[in-house]
């Protein structure tokens, strides 16, 4: 079966594929979730608690998502277009949905980068 | 934690589930941090080396002192019991979740064990309690949990214990010194030999029944009655209000011990063994306990008068 990612809280419980997920933003104490769907979901967990949910539960398929700065968490599989100078992120299928999201300058550079180089490799 | 959710800049990324990568440190930082890492340990060794040579006479004193395991009495029991007691006290303030009020009611069930006596909890949430006499209907979807209540006097079929059904007193009796009244949707469960909830609760159109004590004010209350049996209770704990099945034939004595352990304030018994009832979880599922058919095999005939507890939806 495929590993679905599992967030539970004390009162409920979310259990959702990986790929069903577009990014995590950190929001204060809480995270929300955005949806291939275009659900969005709010989760009581900070986003490095969620960051180490994934990586516990999901293994090196972890590495899906990529961390962006201290209050991101994107799928890799949905970067569509980088603009650094711009500061500009946008995660789409290019068929059902379209986030524009805006890291660091830096942290996008480091994202270009690490794209570029996986076509080297 | 802090320092994981703080280890990353804006201005880094990081891919999950890969491991950091290695930082670059030059060769002359690693033979530095070697050298005063070696010289720290053998520091550290020579303490260690004198603290040692100084304090083993008073180690091989303290040994020599020390409680020794005992095969026949251990000692282990009672740390174990001091354990559990702790995490009693320490638990959060009632056992049952925070529901929303605007769920339709069910009953949370929860397994424990305290003293080695598997413990089941019930739990109601958004229901309220009254009393039955009679056969409870299986179908009836508003309910959320049934147990038998008071008991039948085996020399003429009556209550045992004073008993108030929707306001109407139904028997009188003051032989059992526990109650549990239900008066304007709140629940109160104690032990007094009066009590004015009775009065109250024939004035308000309440309901009242008496059972064994087990538990008052956090103290364990000694019964008559020997042998063991599958137990019920109904309690009172920091204000919360739950039942409680044992998943073992306990006696009346151990039973109400693990309430106390438990860290219950008030305790009265429900009739246990093979009377029927059930509860009906936040899913809708059905659990049911004792014999459904106790009294429809055999020549055996339900006592017109036996009583439950009803548990039900808001």
């Amino acid at each position: 079966m495929k590993k679905h990612l599992i967030l539970p809280t004390s009162i409920d419980l979310v259990r959702i594929a990986p790929e069903r997920i577009v990014y995590i933003a950190s929001d204060g104490n809480y995270s929300t979730l955005v949806q291939t769907d275009n659900e969005v979901r709010m989760l009581s967990f900070q986003l490095g608690q969620i960051e180490k949910m994934i990586a516990n539960q999901l293994g090196s398929d972890g590495n899906l998502f990529i961390r962006m700065g201290k209050s991101l968490i994107i799928n890799r599989s949905y970067i569509y277009y980088i603009n650094i100078p711009k500061q500009k992120l946008i995660l789409s299928d290019v068929a059902t949905f379209n986030h524009t999201v805006s890291p660091s300058k830096d942290a996008l550079k480091q994202l270009k980068e690490l794209l570029e180089k996986e076509i080297k490799s | 934690m802090k320092h994981e959710l703080n280890d990353i800049r804006d201005d880094q990324i990081r891919v999950i589930g890969e491991s950091l990568p290695e930082r670059k440190f030059p060769r002359w930082g690693v033979w530095a941090v070697s050298a005063i890492l070696a010289l720290v340990l053998l520091g550290l060794l020579v303490i260690v080396v004198r603290y040692f040579g100084d304090r083993r006479e008073t180690i091989k004193m303290a040994a020599l002192r020390a409680e020794e395991p005992a095969y026949f009495e251990p000692v282990v029991e009672q740390s174990r019991l001091v354990i559990e007691k702790q995490v009693a006290a320490d638990t959060p303030i009632w056992f049952g979740q925070r529901v929303d009020e605007s769920l339709p009611g069910f009953t949370e069930m929860k397994d424990t064990a305290i003293n080695d006596i598997p413990l089941r909890l019930f739990i109601p949430h958004n229901a309220s309690m009254s009393l039955h006499i009679g056969k409870v209907s299986k179908t009836d979807s508003s309910i959320v949990y049934v147990a038998q209540a008071a008991d039948v006097r085996a020399d003429n079929g009556g209550i045992v214990g004073a008993f108030v059904l929707r306001g109407e007193p139904k028997a009188w009796g003051l032989s059992k010194k526990g109650f549990c009244a239900s008066i304007d949707g709140k629940v109160t469960v104690g032990v007094a030999e009066n009590s004015p909830l009775f009065e109250k609760a024939t004035e308000t159109g309440g309901y009242f029944f008496r059972q064994y004590p087990l538990v008052s004010n956090g103290q364990l209350v000694e019964n008559e009655p020997k042998g063991k049996s599958v137990r019920r209770a109904i309690c009172e704990r920091r204000g919360e209000i739950f039942m409680v099945e044992s998943g073992t034939e306990e006696s009346f004595h151990d039973f109400a011990q693990a309430l106390v352990d438990l860290g219950v304030d008030q305790a009265i018994y429900l009739v246990g063994s093979s009377a029927f009832g059930w509860a009906i979880d936040q899913d809708g599922n059905r659990y049911q306990f004792g014999d459904e058919n106790y009294y429809s095999r055999g020549r055996r005939k339900m006592p017109k008068n036996t009583s439950y507890i009803v548990w039900r939806k808001n």
